[in-house]
């Protein structure tokens, strides 16, 4: 494989954007995953309810896709908020 | 036991009993039991390597000392007051969120002990249904603080 292959394949792997997954568990409240929704993304309650709902009735959400390193700042601030998050590269 | 809203944007929770002051006590108790690692698991949905690694290195740290001090506050509160005539405990604005984890992690704790999943208190262990007995309270002063001071 050429150099250039090389850097082209490298750069688009860098921009493969990633997924925020927030997971359900027994014990966090709905009305209070809905307003971490709210307060870390910005989202309206809208949005913030339908993601909340689908955390609870699927088990899982992605809450979020986007650059790596602001998909690992949301992560971690959601993880403050005591609500089991991972990341996935989106697409997986 | 009384929890409410005050006119003046505060929950006051009044401790009425020995029974009520053992439950207020228990909150710390019921979080650090088990040895129950909060922060630990809320990393257990991450499978990629290399943000496992980083996450132990950087995030861990940081959460283990975030959830350790809402506990720390709850406790200096509770040491402050007099067991045999505890004043009313106030909860502001400021403080509700601090609360709110606290009461969380002891819920997190006991769910992950007793695994009460929907069970009937009434055939539950005894030591089961009083662990179900506080959970429920501590869910009802999470909602008390949600509803009443976390909303802007």
């Amino acid at each position: 494989m050429s150099e250039t292959d090389t850097v082209t394949l490298e750069s688009t792997s860098l921009d493969v954007p990633w997924n925020v997954v927030v997971h359900d568990d027994p014990v966090n409240l709905m009305d209070y995953v809905t307003l971490v929704f709210v307060k870390v993304f910005g989202y309206s309650q809208v949005r913030a309810t339908k993601l909340m709902m689908e955390v609870h009735q699927a088990g899982r959400s992605v809450v979020w896709t986007g650059a790596r390193e602001r998909a690992e700042l949301y992560t971690q601030q959601l993880q403050g908020f005591q609500l089991k998050t991972s990341m996935e590269k989106s697409g997986d | 036991m009384k929890a409410a809203p005050t006119l003046d944007g505060r929950i006051r929770i009044d401790i009425e009993s020995k029974l009520d002051w053992m439950i207020m006590q228990a909150i710390p108790h019921d979080a650090h039991a088990a040895g129950v690692d909060l922060a630990d698991r809320l990393g257990d949905a991450l499978d990629d390597d290399d943000s496992v690694s980083d996450w132990e290195e950087f995030v861990l740290p940081e959460l283990r000392q975030s959830f350790s001090s809402q506990l720390e506050c709850i406790e200096k509160v509770l040491e402050s007051l007099d067991e045999d005539a505890p004043e009313p405990i106030f909860i502001v604005k400021d403080e509700a969120e601090i609360w709110y984890g606290g009461l969380n992690q002891a819920r997190l704790a006991l769910e992950d002990r007793y695994h009460f999943d929907g069970d009937d208190p009434e055939v539950m262990t005894p030591g089961k249904r009083t662990a179900w007995f506080r959970a429920q309270f501590y869910q009802t002063l999470q909602s008390l603080l949600l509803e009443f001071l976390m909303r802007d």
